[in-house]
């Protein structure tokens, strides 16, 4: 039986290929995945080292909740007077430090931070060395990383201006820097300021973020950490080296793993699909090899060694497929490497590390997918009679779908229930009702492929019907796509599966934008907000509050306050500006620029039982308690998403961290849009990181974004479209396989080239269009699903982007056509006489 | 015309009808590496309108090469055939394929019809394909004569052999024809049967005046025929007019020697 396998599988070259394409590709993004994985925790581990260098241990600020306190800048002295420490050195850094470039345009990142620090003025506590020129000493003077410098055409000697929160500042640059061993930045814009100017531009005068301790050599490193922490004050805590690395690598590690888990994602849907494929080749090959297996059967094969054999095939495909996703995975390793590269966010030089856990989960995965679509079709093979040997069937006789049909309707069943549980059950939390739609989705992506079969012919009649019209060959074609209905729904399963993933995200993209275009008109007067994701420069927004072009301008920050023994999250905002400039939807009380004043949301306030004028003790992340008065009560969660809204003075001692994320700005009655623009032209002059949009502008850039996301959803799913429609090439390359006498007879009675191409052709479109249409059924209320479990405040209207849906249709439906012009070919290059005669 | 076949192939053919299809010094090599089959060694032949015409020969004699060329399915070596006065040898792949379509019926030993059409749509399928509509009232006659009036919603699998065959001929004559090619029509039929479909052919020549060809090895299928034409290593070797099962197979018992 062994060798039989090998030669059935060596006849079939080609119909190997294709089928295990699908399966090669979702392997192939496995072990990418983890390859790229292993590199580059291996190589972040190094780095993680190099960055805590010789650093014996750091004081960091702590706190229970909120953002850290920083630490007095007298610290470091205390420390450094601590026994068998040889240096301790304070240290400042912050995001949004943008330096500019000689011609005046800011140095500008893709994602990636732009951090300013100050210079640690020791070679083992310092990750930077100095490449060339000198390290910052005092005043106005920086260095700038070795990648920053070459990309921007930075020079030692020349003066740069320098965005800072404290506005912006001239800066003479004086050396270049190295980060680690390679200057690994990830993109990252690096640079370093003697710390006094580095407190004074971060506004945190006085104030350190941590400070680095060195040891004595041979210090008793436990004495001495333990000595240390004795002196601490109560917000600060004493990190030992290897605490500092567990850190600093789970910090990496984190965003590795977000970087796995969507390679996985691709991997998933790709394998997902391939399933269906896998499964319906297998069918329809071992159809089509009924003589030969009941011919098997007749001369004593049991039913158990033709199962056998169809799994050992299965196993070998697999096992193949397997080997060269491993190869194409470590391929795809580079070109994401290339693609990194190209977008400026060069990933750190890793080994290559292809370790056996990687060869392990490649060949369970891609030999357990194979292997698993094959068993169905394997349990069949091994029931064919063998009389069927003696039979001269067309079509393999009809069996019952009912039982097939009953299980596919109660899996879809329970995948309906499932989802509409997670839609309308009493279940908490954004995540928990998205899981359960996850889930139910899946099961009615299970059950709709069991029970399509039901549905596929009264459907491709019906989206055959304008073919009908066409002629003869338009006839037929439906007749085909719709003359076996499981072959017909399984190879339009795998397109039904990605398009009504890319249905559902456009649906809740399109709703999105809708969401945002009617927020926009009803709740926001502001006529210009901000549209950089970077923190704000407080400075701008304090030069436009003196500004007479704007009536009302606020920035936005965000933090933590504690309220009874809740932990919450809070907003602060200039008060009265933000009522002017935005319908928070206040139910009671009004908005006024006080301190002391807390604005509630009304279901907060409803589980407080707080009334405007209501006394609440509020802690902040400083450890102060406070007692504030209830000003006003509000209902809209859109531009304020937190439970309380405060107002902005007094933020930092409060909190110790100050930045806006993002700002709005309300026109002064009678300023013309030319003043304002002029306005903004001066102030950009100043501050060219920071953009502001009127409204129209905001909303169409918001709308850009999103629509920048589905592009990166929608690349993934078109991978799963496209491995559907090779899967829809295969079955029609196989049922013109098998139905060659047919084509003949056709040909012979005067059926034309051209209408045999068409006839083939249209099929293809058909069983497209089945899967698409169905794919696209699905992902309508998935989308409607989705959007309804999204709160609110994130996504309030549901809209279908129909002309969009539209154009999937035809576009799917072309592809249809084009998936079929091999076999098509084929099917018109047939020999009539060969084709009449072939067995 | 004739007269050329009478010399080359020391055939008699009396020349009573015009022709319907021709075959003139036909002429089929098959290579298979380096032997080479001759599989039409010079046939000329006429078959005349409104006659049966059986073809007859032991297996490889060359009897399927001939028809299967007459009809435009596989391509001469040499020499020439003609559908009507319309030489082959001048027609593309498109043309043959409208020849055939339009003026050639077709009725093959088994697979004749289009599982996932009816009885009706089978019958129609040449016209459906020319996108014309055929003749209502001939049609009817067809459909009358085959006597599955009541079965033309059906499909090919709902009916017996003999019944299958019938659609096969019925098909053929929707067309109206110039010549229909039958090859083993009841090769896979009982004897009963088989008589039914060849009783069917032969009124469709008689009361529709159809042109037929018939390749068979069968003398009683022969039997009903006008005429039999015995083919022997791709020459024609004989022919009997009006033949009878009991000539036929004398004349076979002939060639065998």
């Amino acid at each position: 039986m062994f060798k039989l396998t090998l030669r059935t599988l060596n006849a079939n070259k080609i119909r190997l290929a294709l089928t295990t394409f699908a399966v090669v590709l979702g392997v192939s993004f496995v072990v990418s995945s983890l390859v790229l994985g292993d590199g580059l925790r291996n190589s972040f581990g190094s780095l993680s080292e190099e960055i805590v260098g010789g650093v014996d241990l750091e004081v960091e600020p702590q706190s229970d909740f909120g953002s850290a306190q920083p630490l007095d800048e007298g610290l470091a002295a205390t420390v450094g007077s601590v026994d068998g420490v040889a240096n301790a050195v304070g240290f400042v850094s912050t995001e949004g430090i943008q330096p500019i470039k000689a011609d005046g345009t800011p140095i500008s990142t893709v994602g990636p931070p732009m951090i300013g620090m100050s210079w640690v003025d020791d070679s083992s506590l310092s990750g930077f060395t100095i490449v060339d020129g000198r390290a910052p000493a005092s005043g106005m003077e920086f260095s700038i990383d070795e990648d920053a410098a070459a990309n921007n055409d930075l020079v030692i000697g020349n003066t740069y201006g320098v965005i800072t929160p404290a506005g912006r500042v001239d800066m003479d640059l004086v050396g270049i820097t190295r980060f680690g061993e390679s200057n690994a930045t990830l993109g990252a814009v690096l640079s370093q300021y003697p710390l006094e100017t580095a407190q004074e531009l971060f506004i945190r005068e006085g104030q350190l973020d941590s400070v680095l301790v060195r040891f004595d050599d041979g210090a008793d490193r436990i004495a001495v950490q333990a000595a240390i922490t004795d002196i601490l004050p109560e917000q600060a805590v004493a990190v030992d080296q290897d605490a500092l690395l567990a850190e600093i690598k789970a910090d990496f590690n984190s965003g590795i793993n977000i970087f796995n888990n969507i390679l996985l994602g691709f991997a998933g849907v790709a394998l997902f699909v391939s399933i269906f494929i896998i499964a319906n080749t297998f069918a329809i090959v071992l159809g089509q090899r009924t003589k030969e297996l009941a011919l098997l059967r007749a001369i004593g094969a049991s039913p158990k060694q033709v199962r056998r054999s169809t799994m050992l095939e299965a196993l070998i495909v697999g096992l193949v497929a397997s080997g060269l996703g491993i190869l194409g995975g470590l391929g795809l390793n580079y070109g994401l490497r290339a693609m990194f590269s190209a977008l400026g966010a060069e990933l750190p030089q890793s080994d290559l590390i292809l370790a056996p856990r990687t060869i392990i989960v490649a060949l369970v995965v891609g030999v357990g997918v194979t292997m698993l679509s094959a068993f169905g079709p394997a349990r069949k093979a091994g029931r064919i009679a063998p009389i069927a040997a003696m039979q001269d069937s067309i079509d393999a006789p009809r069996q019952s779908d009912r039982l097939r049909n009953l299980a596919g309707a109660a899996v879809l069943a329970s995948g309906v229930a499932v989802g509409s549980f997670g839609l309308f059950g009493s279940i908490d939390g954004v995540a928990g009702r998205i899981t359960m739609l996850a889930v139910g989705a899946i099961l009615t992506f299970i059950g709709l492929t069991f029970a399509s079969p039901a549905i596929a012919k009264p459907m491709i009649s019906t989206v055959g019907l304008p073919l009908r019209a066409l002629g003869t060959a338009g006839t037929l074609s439906t007749q085909n796509a719709g003359r076996n209905p499981r072959r017909t729904a399984s190879t339009a399963a795998s397109l039904m599966v990605g398009l009504a993933l890319v249905t559902t995200a456009m649906v809740v993209g399109e709703s999105l934008k809708q969401s945002i275009s009617e927020t926009l008109a009803s709740e926001v007067k502001a006529d210009y907000i901000s549209s950089s994701d970077e923190a704000i420069n407080s400075a701008l927004i304090a030069e436009m509050g003196q500004s007479d072009t704007f009536s009302a301008v606020s920035g936005y920050r965000y933090n933590e306050i504690k309220v009874g023994d809740d932990v919450t999250g809070v907003m602060g905002g200039d008060l009265e500006a933000t009522g002017l400039m935005f319908d928070i939807g206040i139910v009671d009380g009004q908005l006024v620029n006080d301190q002391s004043q807390i604005a509630v949301l009304e279901s907060e306030a409803a589980d407080r039982a707080l009334t405007v004028g209501d006394e609440l003790a509020v802690t902040f992340p400083s450890g102060n308690t406070e007692t504030m008065t209830v000003g006003a009560i509000f209902s809209s969660t859109t531009i304020v998403d937190e439970k309380y809204l405060i107002h902005n003075e007094g933020w930092l001692t409060r909190f110790g961290d100050a930045t806006d994320w993002w700002a709005s700005a309300l026109l002064a009655d009678g300023v013309s849009a030319e003043t304002a623009d002029a306005t903004f032209a001066s102030l950009t002059e100043m501050y060219p990181q920071v953009q502001f949009e009127n409204r129209a502008d905001f909303n169409e850039s918001l709308e850009s974004q999103i629509d920048g996301m589905l592009v990166a959803i929608n690349a993934m799913l078109v991978l799963a479209i496209v491995i559907a429609l090779i899967g829809i090439a295969n079955t029609l390359a196989l049922s013109v396989f098998e139905r060659t006498r047919e084509i003949g007879l056709l040909r012979a009675v005067g059926m034309s080239r051209r209408q045999s191409r068409r006839m083939i052709r249209w099929e293809a479109a058909q069983v497209a269009m089945f899967g698409s249409l169905l794919g696209i059924g699905l992902g309508l209320v998935f989308g409607w699903g989705a959007v309804t479990a999204l709160p609110d405040s994130f996504v309030s209207v549901l809209a279908f982007p129909f002309a969009n849906i539209a154009l999937l249709v035809a576009i799917c439906a072309v592809s249809g056509l084009a998936a079929a012009a091999f076999p098509a070919r084929r099917a018109s290059k047939l020999n009539v006489l060969e084709a009449i005669s072939h067995a | 015309m004739s007269l050329l076949a009478i010399e080359e192939t020391n055939q008699i053919q009396p020349v009573t009808a015009p022709v319907a299809a021709s075959a003139r010094n036909a002429t089929k090599l098959y290579r298979t590496g380096e032997t080479e089959v001759r599989a039409l060694d010079g046939v000329s032949v006429d078959f005349e309108q409104g006659r049966f015409t059986a073809i007859m020969g032991p297996s490889g004699s060359g009897k399927s090469t001939l028809m299967h060329c007459i009809a435009g399915l596989d391509q001469l070596t040499s020499g020439s055939v003609s559908i009507g006065d319309v030489s082959l040898s001048d027609l593309n792949e498109k043309q043959l394929t409208k020849l055939r379509r339009d003026h050639v019926g077709f009725v093959f030993q088994a697979f004749n019809l289009i599982p996932t059409l009816t009885v009706e749509e089978n019958i129609k399928l040449p016209a459906a394909l020319a996108g014309t509509t055929p003749d209502a009232g001939w049609l009817a006659t067809v459909i009358d004569t085959v006597g599955l009036g009541d079965r033309l919603g059906h499909r090919p699998d709902e009916l017996s052999g003999g019944q299958r065959q019938r659609v096969a001929v019925a098909r053929a004559l929707a067309a109206q024809p110039k010549v229909i090619f039958a090859d083993e029509p009841t090769g896979n039929l009982d004897s009963r049967t088989g008589g039914e479909i060849l009783a069917f052919m032969r009124s469709a020549v008689d009361e529709m005046g159809q042109t037929i060809v018939m390749v068979t090895h069968d003398p009683i299928a022969a039997s009903y025929a006008d005429r039999a034409v015995f083919l022997a290593d791709g020459r024609i070797v004989d022919e009997i007019h009006s033949p009878t099962a009991e000539s036929v197979l004398n004349h076979m018992k002939t060639m065998g020697d």
